[in-house]
């Protein structure tokens, strides 16, 4: 999740659009993000819900970006159900140098309780 | 023909289709260091840890079962010492397949929740033998498997190269190639930083921190 958010910041800078990270991991909190809200739902039923809110979920995706909108978040979900299961069935470390860099944004988005390694 | 997603009201890219039927001839296929038919075992062990169902008669030995089954289910949970273990029983080598095979299935398994679809039927596995090819520039390293380079996550499955480049494959059709995520202004059907917001809620649910 680190290596993404950062991403996630970085694309929002280049980019300039808004974005609150802290909707990572808070859901009370709006991403602002364009479709936001509707994305983080259709992840959320994906991975947590029911066949009825994946249904609900998946229409306001494709209602607010159309159909590639919504197999593109069905890839990127599954691209990183299959990455997430490589990094810690295999133990990948994140650099000490990173974690020195990143303890303020790490804060923010409240991410160090997924910290298994201990690294 | 598996993957036809004819039942599913978008369409469903042609790279996706081809993407997966090639994996899963690659699932039905001897791998490095499992046969096609080990292959089947190790993804109905990571269906069935990760959906529930009957257990199913099993060639593989329980240590075999217990990786594909954690890996698919609640891979968070993993520890060091669990990995010692396992591996010590099976061999790094035959566990880093494991990781391999279970991981693909798993992304392709949640494609079809996502587009609101059965999951595709296992393929029938093909006779064969595993070429057991060793990677002998594969280390130890920060990391709890050993592979070739530094620790990165794109390195992570390079103690088996095949399993290395099937992971590559997957990458840029459901993703961005790994050289396509210099790229943090693209826009297809969602821009970057949408991409982004749904890698990382996902990497949230899953608890993993990387």
């Amino acid at each position: 999740m680190l290596a993404h958010s950062q991403m996630l910041r970085a694309s929002a800078q280049v980019t300039t659009i808004p974005l609150d990270p802290r909707a990572i991991t808070d859901r009370s909190v709006d991403p602002l993000l364009p479709a936001g809200e509707a994305l983080l739902d259709f992840v959320d039923a994906v991975l947590t819900g029911d066949e009825a809110s994946q249904e609900v979920t998946r229409e306001a995706v494709a209602g607010e970006l159309g159909p590639s909108g919504l197999v593109d978040a069905a890839g990127v979900i599954a691209n990183f159900e299959m990455m997430n299961r490589i990094a810690d069935a295999t133990g990948m470390p994140v650099g000490k140098g990173t974690l020195k860099r990143t303890a303020e944004w790490r804060e923010l988005i409240g991410i160090d309780r997924f910290n298994h390694l201990g690294s | 023909m598996p993957f036809a997603f004819t039942d599913v009201e978008v369409e469903i890219r042609s790279n996706i289709r081809t993407l997966f039927r090639r994996e899963w001839d690659r699932l039905a296929l001897a791998g490095t260091w499992w046969s096609g038919a080990e292959r089947g075992d190790i993804a109905r062990a990571a269906r069935h840890g990760r959906f529930g169902g009957d257990a199913q008669p099993s060639s593989l030995s329980d240590g075999a079962i217990e990786a594909a089954a954690a890996i698919g289910a609640r891979p968070a949970a993993i520890r060091r010492e669990w990995v010692e273990r396992v591996a010590n029983d099976l061999g790094y080598p035959r566990y880093v397949e494991i990781v391999g095979v279970t991981s693909r299935l798993a992304a392709i398994d949640t494609f079809h929740a996502a587009v609101g679809t059965a999951r595709e039927p296992l393929p029938e596995p093909e006779p064969g033998e595993p070429s057991r090819s060793e990677e002998p520039q594969a280390r130890p390293g920060a990391a709890w498997v050993p592979m070739v380079g530094g620790a990165s996550i794109t390195q992570a499955l390079s103690l088996v190269d095949a399993e290395s480049t099937a992971q590559e494959d997957m990458h840029g059709p459901l993703y961005l190639t790994y050289e396509g995520m210099a790229e943090l202004d693209y826009v297809g059907g969602l821009s970057r930083a949408q991409m982004e917001l749904v890698a990382a809620r996902t990497s949230a649910i899953n608890e993993c921190f990387y």
